[in-house]
């Protein structure tokens, strides 16, 4: 139908991404993402490694074997702390390197390199420079020789802190890579900070296997294991009880991992299509009208989405305990007690079963709550009033 | 349907279930209880393509080469949201989009609409449609997809560009013989005011004039001065051989901007003009004046594609009989691959018509698209010339017209025959 086409419009805000990194929903976005990515490691930090493998572990066993004091302070590398608080300033010094590598990935590709110069200069300098210097001064005083012990000491320092470093480096590669993500709209980043922890759990629940322990002999005796699925459950919500503390820890480490990967994601995603569209769209108020809708649904989904996730695990974890109350109700309580016996001592299958069973049935309860229709029915009147 | 983000969580969670259980790990089972529950509370939700979809257009004719204007209004008119839609009007490939885009990825609410707007480029001539319009429900997570179509179309028509060649006509050779309608002092059909006379049984009702029947009581008719016109043929060459060259620069594209560009200066000076098109079949169209015959003649013009091969022998016999004694006919063809086509001319010019053939050297033509030695491209031309030159030996005004050549400037070559 041929009729008045006005040309696209331009309005005040545009969807450039100098423009769009600074809205809110994107930065609530990023928010959400750093939180779940400093949580998550919190809580696997504090269920797998403090007190079994953490870096402070390590430190002390370095500092006894070469009988002084690492050169980095104490306060930096947390050995100073005790427990979870010895991971609070280190997962800063991740935060601010991710944070800091996510900056320099958004400056000109000339300063870039002139920054990354200026580092390996700077790490060759720590490095090898009193080395040099102290050794050219001996090449002064006494002709050509290999350098002395004096000359060599100069290379300690340097080497157990660049070695500091690294351990520090490698135990907070998943905060580092995962502040890249975000911020620096990566999803390399995103991708290996997930891979990585999911490295560390596959790694662990291998070595924490039976079998595989029992070989390790006394070191398997400091891997921290997790036999605690039978127990009074303590957590819940609603005033009903669903699971214990440390399956409460579980279920937020993996739906963490799930809100960190999905914020994060989603982040790079929208910024992708609005870098995407052509220059006229970017600056015509329908698009950006509709940026905005899709950005709010988004931050919407993420946090109605995860947290029914992190509910329906924990429902499912406890569902057992429901099926053995209908037992009980319908054919008394020694029918019960076997079904709680096959449930509970068998620990894992009849708990797996009724999880299974619950899940299964909210798939179908899809099909009877028209949800979507009730909630655009009040979405409706919101707008007329 | 699920995407394979979906299709690997879901088998993620089952398999570290699976293992978990083996192993007695439970981690592994809660991670993967906790994949299968988050494709679960994502099953909950489903977008949808219940939306109203209206499309308007600048223009629903416009010339090859010109802009046109689009807008998409889509509205939902559901009781429910959208969820994330990416909406992509499909536009004919041929077309180049200028400005703006034709896809937008929105979330609208119930009663909302969104409009996309976007300007396109026609630079081929031709029968389009717009539509249908494409929809795709993609969960917030990228779990599930689902494609839908509203079936929204909307035609429209490219025609030829038009080409002044007043100015070339003025020069010609024969420069009174198309001189237009002259209005004849006596009543017949026409557009200029004869006089008024009484209603006759039979006399088309638009002719009558209202005032005077509401004065006088009785119906009158408005008789008009008769125009005398000249009856004018086109004849193109539609053949598949019309198709050599550039998709833009070929023998029938230029042919099709020659026709129109004569049949608008012809009917713009109220001659009557008749368009042939010959390919695999024959099409005809009477001639006739006015601006309705000029739309039937660019319409026409505008589907014209590459196909068959008829002579122009059998086109001339067969509409020998309707060609009006001693009008002037147009002969576009590249006269390639037809060996009626002299014997053709020579019998048109026999029947006392003026015959012109604008040529569009094919061989020219050719050279664009492939590398042809200069021995064989001198020879071919040498026999083009040759075939020129015994059309024109019949007696027809034969143009030769090189491809980069504007129309007026080939018609001008009239003379050089």
């Amino acid at each position: 139908m041929a009729g008045e086409v006005s040309p696209q419009e331009e309005g005040n805000r545009t969807l450039h991404l100098r423009t769009l990194r600074k809205q809110w929903q994107i930065i609530t976005l990023q928010v959400i993402a750093t939180v779940a990515l400093v949580w998550m490691y919190m809580e696997i930090v504090s269920t797998y490694v403090v007190g079994s493998i953490d870096h402070t572990i390590l430190f002390r066993m370095l500092e006894a074997e070469i009988g002084s004091k690492l050169p980095v302070g104490d306060w930096l590398t947390g050995l100073d702390q005790e427990g979870v608080a010895s991971y609070y300033v280190p997962i800063g010094v991740g935060l601010t390197i991710g944070g800091g590598m996510s900056l320099l990935a958004f400056q000109p590709p000339k300063r870039q390199q002139k920054i990354k110069l200026g580092f390996v200069i700077g790490l060759i300098l720590i490095l090898a420079g009193r080395f040099v210097m102290s050794y050219i001064w001996q090449l002064w005083d006494e002709g050509w020789t290999i350098p002395d012990d004096s000359a060599l000491g100069t290379l300690e320092w340097p080497l157990l802190m660049i070695l500091s470093m690294v351990i520090l480096m490698f135990y907070l590669l998943p905060v580092i890579m995962g502040t890249r993500g975000i911020w620096g709209l990566s999803r390399k980043g995103v991708a290996w900070c997930i891979g990585f922890v999911l490295l560390f759990l596959a790694i662990h629940a291998i070595l924490s296997f039976p079998v595989v322990k029992a070989q390790l002999g006394g070191y398997g005796d400091k891997l921290a294991t997790l036999d605690v699925l039978v127990g009074a459950p303590t957590v819940g919500f609603l005033g009903m009880n669903l699971v214990t503390e440390q399956q409460f820890s579980l279920i937020m480490i993996a739906c963490l991992i799930m809100i960190f990967q999905e914020s994060a994601f989603g982040v790079i995603r929208q910024l992708e299509y609005a870098f995407r569209l052509p220059e006229s769209c970017k600056r015509d108020p329908e698009y950006v009208k509709q940026v905005d809708n899709v950005l709010n649904g988004h931050l919407r989904h993420t946090v109605i989405f995860l947290t029914i996730t992190t509910l329906s695990t924990m429902v499912a974890l406890g569902f057992h305990s429901v099926l053995l109350e209908f037992v009980e109700g319908v054919t008394g309580s020694q029918w019960a007690a076997q079904v709680s016996e096959s449930i509970e001592l068998t620990l894992t299958y009849g708990l797996v079963i009724s999880a299974l069973l619950f899940l299964g049935l909210m798939a179908v309860l899809r099909f009877f709550v028209p949800w979507q229709r009730l909630w655009g029915l009040i979405e409706t009147s919101l707008n007329r009033s | 349907m699920w995407t394979r983000k979906a299709s690997f969580t879901f088998a993620g969670g089952i398999s570290l279930i699976l293992i978990g259980m083996m192993i007695s790990n439970h981690q592994m089972m809660i991670l993967g209880l906790s994949f299968v529950a988050f494709i679960v509370a994502n099953s909950w939700i489903s977008g949808h393509g219940d939306v109203e979809v209206q499309r308007t257009l600048s223009a629903d004719n416009l010339y090859k080469g010109d802009d046109l204007y689009v807008e998409l209004l889509v509205t939902n008119r559901s009781s429910r949201r959208t969820q994330t839609l990416e909406v992509y009007d499909n536009v004919p490939h041929e077309m180049k989009l200028r400005s703006g885009l034709n896809q937008m990825k929105m979330n609208l609410g119930p009663g909302e609409s969104a409009r996309i707007r976007y300007v396109l480029r026609c630079p081929l001539r031709g029968h389009f449609s717009i539509g249908p319009v494409s929809l795709r429900y993609r969960n917030t997570f990228n779990l599930s997809v689902e494609e839908m179509f509203v079936d929204h179309h909307s035609d429209m028509i490219v025609f030829p560009q038009l080409r002044d060649v007043e100015e070339a006509f003025i020069r010609s050779r024969t420069p009174k013989m198309y001189t237009g309608a002259t209005t004849l002092r006596t009543p017949g059909p026409g557009t200029e005011f004869y006089s008024l006379r009484e209603y006759v049984p039979g006399d088309p009702f638009k002719n009558i004039n209202w005032k005077a029947f509401a004065r006088t009581g009785d119906l009158m008719i408005n008789e008009k001065c008769r125009d005398a016109v000249t009856d004018l043929y086109i004849i193109l060459d539609s053949r598949d051989i019309a198709r050599i060259g550039t998709v833009l620069k070929n023998p029938l594209e230029m042919g099709t901007v020659a026709a129109a560009s004569l049949a608008n200066f012809f009917l713009q000076r109220r001659d009557s003009v008749s368009l042939i098109i010959y390919d695999e079949k024959l099409s005809y169209l009477p001639p006739d004046t006015g601006d309705k015959q000029h739309f039937k003649i660019l319409s026409s013009l505008a589907g014209v594609a590459p196909k068959g091969a008829m002579p122009l022998q059998a086109v001339t016999n067969s509409l020998a009989a309707r060609f009006s004694r001693g009008s002037p006919i147009f002969i576009i063809s590249s006269c390639e691959g037809d060996g009626t086509v002299p014997a053709a001319i020579r019998d048109l010019v026999g029947r006392g018509h003026e015959v012109t053939v604008l040529s569009p050297s094919s061989i020219d033509f050719e050279r664009l698209v492939s590398r042809i030695p200069r021995m064989s491209y001198e020879v071919l031309k040498i026999e083009r010339q040759n075939r020129m030159t015994s059309l024109a030996g019949f007696g027809s005004q034969v143009i030769d017209w090189m491809p980069d050549m504007d129309l007026s400037q080939a018609l001008l070559q009239v003379r050089g025959y």
